[in-house]
């Protein structure tokens, strides 16, 4: 198995260890990495280099499409699957994160089975 | 791996141990088993130590009175056990402190995933299961949310209770032989007890054999404000059988279900009533007059049947027209009330047999008005021969002839079986000239203007006022209906319906609409209108007419530009005509046609 790292970055305690909760039941046990603000998420995702980033949109220091943009405009950070994770009637953030980058988009309160269906299929795609 | 597993991490534990060496004698050591793992050593050998070693002291952690792990400590020999034992207690005390702490984050936010799990679920299920408006897409929508699941349950059912006799019936299941263990279900003494239940329950110790192959079962009644609708049953094979989560899971979606059930049942009672309402009127408008008794119900199922043949074609004109149930539906209610307009034009017009024939056939008063003649010619053949006039009786004979003649005429051209030809039209003017007087000695025409206006009507037995309130039925049904607010699913109806007297050529009525401003389904309204009049077999003074010669008539109509030839002929090729005749024409009516008269030879 390759990479399987997957990075967690919101400014919410509660999101984070909801998720952090959520993906500890992938199969694999994956190594889970937290950041609560846009620029130790940066920070993070260019030193661990995960597979996965689940990306809070409104954060502190630095919003989710910066970072976003950030990590689509560093050529030594490829294959990272980038998920939004947007409020609920801010459907319009979608294209914002699209144009920035980001490849799926999840609502919050999220479907915790739904978190890990998308995840476990992003593990299994090269 | 376990859930309390994760509740104490390597790197932190080794940091925690890290930070204690310093504190201890030196030479100690010290490890952290956890989850029948080693997860952090630290001093000299930390990693080798094991109990029951020399100086080796345990303490156990504990979580809920359960033995997670444990700290064992190697301290240099000589030191107090007291000592040794305030280490341990301390280290301890902060491990399980963090325990219990991530325990505690653990449960709360396992406790608000199932929240989150239960709000999309609910989310998910509302949308799917309000979309339907059938009782059982609604139960296969319930049911799809237990069979596309991993988690074996292998059976479900949803029985659905009738309102009036309270008899169950199934209308929706999964599982392998699904419907005998439906069978089963409802012969066995246990589904008395579970339509009894006001809130369900779980059995996980059925005998075996007792219900088909059920081992644990789980039933929700699908009630609304305390009415009973139905029940929802699963079987699962699985060891522990039902848990009260499963059964708080399913609750949520049963709860969606139910009154999803509700409305699908109030819309049924509401389209059952409506189309009630529908046939009680294409009756009435069938009821008032005997020349179109059963009209409005032949109607829509010719038209239907013509529709069906369409939406079946796999090849030709008609391969892209799918109908929908809506729009089919759409079609039979369109077909139904498609001359409701004639609940306005008054029968006088509707019923007229005769060109005469208003309110009292006027054709008795110009036969007593003939009568006064023929009394009048009489006395004029007693005056003459009493006055010795010789040709007195030549002169009678030759005026009763002329009389008789006349009279014969009028009489022949008020039926309005034959062409009004321009001679007939001046021996009327001139018959009308005649006067007849009364004893008072005042003249009186023999025809009045309005007679002889109605008996000049070339064809047929309406005048032109008269052919156009008929025809104004047309823009009537469009009127009323257009009033109705139909559902989308109906809203085509108004134009249907009418469309069924205008013509593909645009010559028809009431808006001269042309081929492509008409429906397909307005367009086989009008086929099986005309065909259906044409064969009626049931009017007064008249006999329906035969298969072949209504098809002839129809086949000119199509060549004319009447109506639409690629709906005449799937009429013809796939023998709706034949269908429909077989079933509901009176066997002398029925006779050969010769498709190959009307249809070109199949291309090849
Ligand atoms: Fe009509
Ligand atoms: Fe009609």
């Amino acid at each position: 198995m390759g990479n399987t790292k997957i990075a967690i970055v919101d400014d919410e305690v509660h999101i984070r260890a909801l998720l952090e909760q959520t993906l500890e039941d992938l199969e694999g046990e994956p190594e889970i990495l937290l950041a609560s603000n846009g620029a130790e998420g940066l920070a993070l995702i260019e030193r661990e280099r995960p597979r996965i980033v689940f990306l809070d949109v409104m954060m502190p220091l630095m919003n989710g499409y910066d970072v976003c943009t950030a990590v689509r405009q560093n050529p030594d950070l490829t294959g990272i699957t980038i998920v939004m994770l947007t409020a609920k009637g801010q459907e319009s953030d979608r294209v914002r994160g699209m144009e920035t980058g980001a490849h799926h988009f999840v609502t919050k309160p999220f479907d915790p089975d739904e978190i890990l269906a998308l995840a476990h299929r992003i593990l299994q795609t090269p | 791996m376990s859930k309390t597993a994760r509740y104490l991490k390597a790197p932190w534990a080794r940091q925690q141990l890290e930070l204690l060496l310093p504190l201890l004698p030196a030479g100690a050591a010290a490890t952290l088993w956890y989850d029948n793992k080693q997860l952090a050593a630290t001093g000299a050998d930390g990693a080798d130590l094991y109990e029951g070693a020399p100086a080796v002291h345990r303490f156990p952690l504990v979580l809920e009175s359960r033995e997670l792990g444990q700290v064992l400590l190697r301290l240099p020999p000589g030191t107090d056990p007291a000592t040794a034992s305030a280490w341990g207690d301390f280290l301890v005390h902060s491990l399980q402190g963090v325990l219990e702490a991530q325990h505690a984050r653990y449960s709360i936010a396992q406790e608000t995933l199932e929240s989150y799990r239960e709000m999309a679920l609910l989310q998910r299920a509302v949308g799917e299961l309000n979309q339907s408006l059938k009782p059982a897409s609604v139960a296969a929508s319930l049911l799809k949310e237990f069979a596309d699941r991993k988690d074996n349950i292998n059976f479900g059912a949803v029985f659905l209770r009738d309102t009036e006799d309270g008899h169950y019936s199934v209308i929706g299941s999964f599982g392998h032989q699904a419907e005998d263990v439906c069978a089963a279900l409802q012969a066995s003494h246990l589904f008395a007890v579970m339509t009894g239940h006001p809130h369900g329950d779980i059995i996980n110790d059925l005998a075996a054999g007792e219900i088909a192959a059920l081992r644990s079962l789980m039933w929700i009644p699908l009630s609304v404000h305390g009415e009973h609708l139905g029940l929802l049953v699963l079987a699962a094979d699985r060891l522990e059988g039902f848990a009260a989560a499963d059964m708080k899971r399913a609750q949520t979606l049963v709860s969606v279900a139910a009154s999803a059930l509700r409305n699908a049942q109030l819309y049924a009672a509401e389209k059952v009533m409506f189309q009630a309402f529908v046939r009680v009127i294409s009756t009435a408008i069938d009821a008032k007059s005997p020349y179109t008794a059963g009209h409005c119900r032949r109607v829509p199922e010719i038209a239907l049947m013509l529709a069906d043949k369409a939406h079946q074609a796999e090849h030709g004109p008609f391969a892209n027209f799918t109908l929908d149930e809506d729009e089919r539906n759409a079609l039979e209610i369109a077909a139904m009330l498609h001359d409701c307009g004639k609940v306005v034009t008054p029968e006088w017009v509707v019923d007229k047999s005769t060109k005469l024939d208003s309110i009292g056939n006027r054709l008795d008063l110009i036969a007593m008005r003939f009568e006064v003649l023929y009394r009048d010619a009489l006395i004029e053949r007693y005056r003459a021969t009493a006055a010795g006039q010789a040709d007195a009786e030549t002169a009678y004979q030759q005026c009763l002839r002329q009389l008789e003649a006349d009279y014969a005429l009028l009489k022949k051209c008020n039926s309005g079986g034959e062409f009004v030809s321009p001679e007939h039209v001046e021996r009327i003017q001139n018959i009308a000239k005649a006067h007849w007087c009364n004893t008072q000695g005042e003249t009186f025409p023999l025809l009045e203007a309005s007679e002889v206006y109605n008996l000049c009507v070339q064809r047929g037995t309406l005048n032109p006022e008269e052919r156009k309130i008929i025809e104004d039925h047309a823009i009537h049904t469009i009127r009323m209906l257009s009033q109705i607010p139909f559902p989308r699913a109906l809203r085509n109806v108004p134009e249907y319906a009418g469309g069924h007297h205008e013509r593909i050529d645009g010559r028809g009525y009431p808006y001269g609409l042309t081929r492509d401003q008409l429906s397909i389904p307005a367009r086989i309204i009008a086929i099986a209108d005309i065909f259906e009049a044409l064969t009626a077999p049931d009017r007064p003074y008249r006999k329906g007419g035969t298969l072949s010669w209504a098809i002839d008539i129809m086949h000119r109509m199509k060549q004319e530009g009447h109506i639409d030839g690629e709906l005449f002929d799937l009429f013809l090729a796939e023998g709706v005509y034949h269908t429909y005749t077989e079933k509901h024409l009176p066997a002398e009516q029925i006779d050969q046609v010769d498709l190959s008269r009307y249809l070109d030879p199949a291309p090849h």
